[in-house]
């Protein structure tokens, strides 16, 4: 039995890299890092402009940070871009210029802030209650998020492209005549591409996140990152087994990586609340591995009972159907 | 025609596929649908208070400056500032003036906002007796419109994972060899396979735009040209992954690598260059970039650039066609 479980991890592991899943998994890894490294920890919102036009000079006290403007028009100039806001104190009571934002509450945030800047600064202190940097922040979030992508979508998809090459090539009529029972069959394919999704998802945080960074958070992650692995490879499976052809399945997969994550980045990155959010298990799924990532309690007891509960479920139906589809081939 | 015809007939036996192409719509209906959420609540700021710890005065005031949210104690005020989702600054009541709660990893906006809100409530009165002129600018909801232009684009790019993977699909086939010897040109293949993906992919962007776009009459025939345009970009890009990809999974790779090339970059340039910047025209160099800007400009109900955007993806198509065409020749050569 020894023999045949490596036969088959082997026979796997040769069409994984026939498939070049590898080469392509480091093609995404540099892809991710490079997009990591040289644009999303860089950006930000800056602070609306403030443009004073005092050709009085009379207000001594404004803030350096207030712009100073030669003329009125060059001033209403800057500030055409719906962000900036102008101050104009040529006549005895200043006037604020802006362009609207469209929104009422942020016009008045915009109002209020270019006239602070005319008036000494407050000695009442901010308090800093968090441990991350914006950088940091920005780190963790990103690289959670192309995690989850890819652990979603290739995820979904790698296991079930070495099973449609299966198909093809006519390997589940062989294993049909084999002594090896499917349970073999998929926890072979299984446990290679988990260890495959593990070794880039540690990958990731440690070249995104930094050494330290990334191995304090590293064995929440992997968690979480496994779970991600086995329900999304385990769904991907089932779906080759039951799909005629590739190209419906690569639609499906389409389907998911576009409208089915979607949603689930808006919720859990923008904190845009919608209750329904709370039926969409890939949201639960997302939030945990996102929790990892900042060392928050990734998720309590029912979450891991039903995450035991759907790969049980799932690989149980997995088996009955290849054996149903093995029956089928003869 | 009759090959195009042959191939229509393929297709129209696959049902799956033509739920694909139906979905941007379905997708675009749930975007029509979300007037019910006030998503320009995501674009205000945001701040969290303890019930009952504000005075009623600091309670309107900053309810005039963005959304309050009420907390029952000082530690969930805390997490719901410490919650990397959330852009809250926490507001705590210090006799007569307010201190901000801040997490520390804020965008730079939310930061000054945080340390200069104590002298924005000291300085309220100020405000009032000066004279403001608010002159009538942008739309209240600028997420509706960005996600009605990604749906757009999706269903644009469809044209491209039909074709691409259409082309694959008969590769792995062996249909490839088969078409070696039919009485059929590169270029009459080339054709068919391309119109395939782009009737698909214009019908769907035309059906969404229908459900979620409202333009004035005048804006139609840029509309229309953009979505023609931009179709055949995708439906090209599909045939190049098509042509270079010699397996299933390389091929979804080079899908997947398009897909983040087509979307994500035109959303980022949109949020963070400012139109009249010279890299903004750099960002020209990616074929998706005009047409998410002229989408997104048409949803807006601007028309000024337009003859641009429209040019750009002209331009584009030609290249991309030319380059392909040189390429088939090439490799019979």
């Amino acid at each position: 039995m020894r023999y045949v479980v490596f036969s088959l991890l082997k026979k796997d592991f040769r069409l994984m890299l026939a498939s070049k899943f590898f080469l392509l998994a480091l093609g995404s890894l540099i892809l991710y890092s490079c997009y990591i490294n040289l644009v999303y920890v860089r950006l930000d919102q800056e602070i609306y402009p403030v443009y004073l036009y005092d050709p009085m000079g009379v207000q001594s006290t404004a803030s350096s940070a207030a712009i100073r403007s030669e003329s009125a028009e060059q001033m209403h100039q800057a500030c055409s871009d719906g962000y900036s806001v102008g101050i104009d104190a040529s006549g005895r009571v200043p006037r604020i210029y802006m362009v609207s934002s469209g929104i009422r509450r942020t016009d008045n945030s915009r109002a209020a802030y270019a006239v602070s800047l005319l008036f000494p600064d407050s000695e009442t202190k901010t308090v800093v209650i968090g441990t991350n940097t914006k950088e940091m922040k920005n780190r963790r979030e990103i690289t959670c998020e192309f995690l989850f992508f890819e652990l979603s979508a290739v995820g979904f998809l790698g296991l079930a492209s070495t099973l449609f090459k299966e198909k093809q090539m006519g390997v589940i009529l062989v294993h049909s005549t084999l002594p090896v029972s499917q349970t073999y069959i998929v926890l072979s394919k299984l446990v290679l591409f988990l260890a495959a999704d593990l070794i880039f998802a540690a990958l990731l945080t440690l070249v995104n996140l930094g050494v330290s960074q990334g191995l304090s958070v590293l064995p929440a992650v992997m968690i979480q990152a496994g779970i991600l692995s086995v329900v999304m490879a385990l769904t991907g499976f089932f779906c080759a087994v039951c799909l005629q052809g590739f190209r419906q399945f690569s639609l499906l997969y389409l389907i998911l990586a576009v409208f089915v994550t979607t949603p689930v980045f808006l919720a859990g990155q923008t904190g845009i609340s919608w209750k329904w959010i709370r039926y969409h298990p890939m949201y639960h799924l997302f939030m945990a591995l996102k929790n990892a990532y900042f060392g928050m309690k990734p998720a309590g007891n029912i979450y891991y009972a039903v995450c035991a509960a759907a790969v049980l479920s799932l690989f149980m139906l997995i088996c009955r159907t290849l054996k149903h589809e093995m029956a089928k081939e003869g | 025609m009759t090959g195009i015809t042959f191939q229509l007939k393929n297709v129209r036996r696959d049902k799956m596929c033509i739920l694909t192409f139906l979905l941007p719509i379905l997708a675009g209906l749930a975007v029509n649908l979300l007037s019910g959420i006030n998503l320009s609540s995501v674009s205000e700021t945001g701040f969290a208070a303890v019930k009952d710890s504000l005075t009623s005065d600091a309670v309107h005031w900053l309810r005039s400056m963005g959304r309050l949210e009420m907390y029952e104690n000082r530690q969930s005020m805390e997490t719901a500032v410490n919650q990397p989702a959330s852009q809250l600054i926490g507001v705590i009541q210090n006799g007569d003036s307010l201190t901000a709660v801040l997490s520390g990893d804020e965008l730079e906006v939310n930061t000054v906002i945080g340390n200069t809100l104590p002298k924005m409530y000291e300085e309220r009165a100020a405000l009032s007796s000066y004279e403001i002129d608010i002159v009538p600018g942008g739309s209240s909801d600028s997420l509706k419109p960005l996600l009605t232009a990604i749906t757009m684009a999706t269903a644009l790019f469809m044209g491209c994972t039909f074709n691409a993977m259409n082309m694959i699909n008969e590769k792995e086939e062996g249909i490839g060899f088969v078409n070696e010897v039919m009485p059929m040109t590169k270029m009459g293949y080339m054709l068919q396979k391309l119109s395939l993906g782009y009737i698909g992919a214009v019908l769907s962007a035309a059906l969404t735009a229908f459900i979620c776009i409202r333009i004035s009459p005048d804006m139609i025939i840029p509309l229309l040209l953009v979505i023609l345009l931009s179709a055949f970009l995708a439906a090209l890009a599909g045939l190049f992954i098509g042509h270079f990809s010699d397996g299933l999974m390389s091929g979804i790779v080079c899908i997947k690598m398009v897909m983040i090339l087509f979307l994500a970059p035109p959303v980022l340039f949109y949020l963070v260059i400012p139109e009249d910047s010279f890299l903004h025209t750099i960002t020209y160099l990616l074929p998706s970039s005009a047409a998410f800007y002229g989408i997104l400009d048409l949803i807006n109900g601007y028309c000024g650039h337009m003859q641009e955007y429209i040019l750009v993806l002209l331009l584009h198509s030609i290249i991309w066609l030319a380059a392909y065409l040189l390429m088939c020749r090439q490799r019979k050569s």
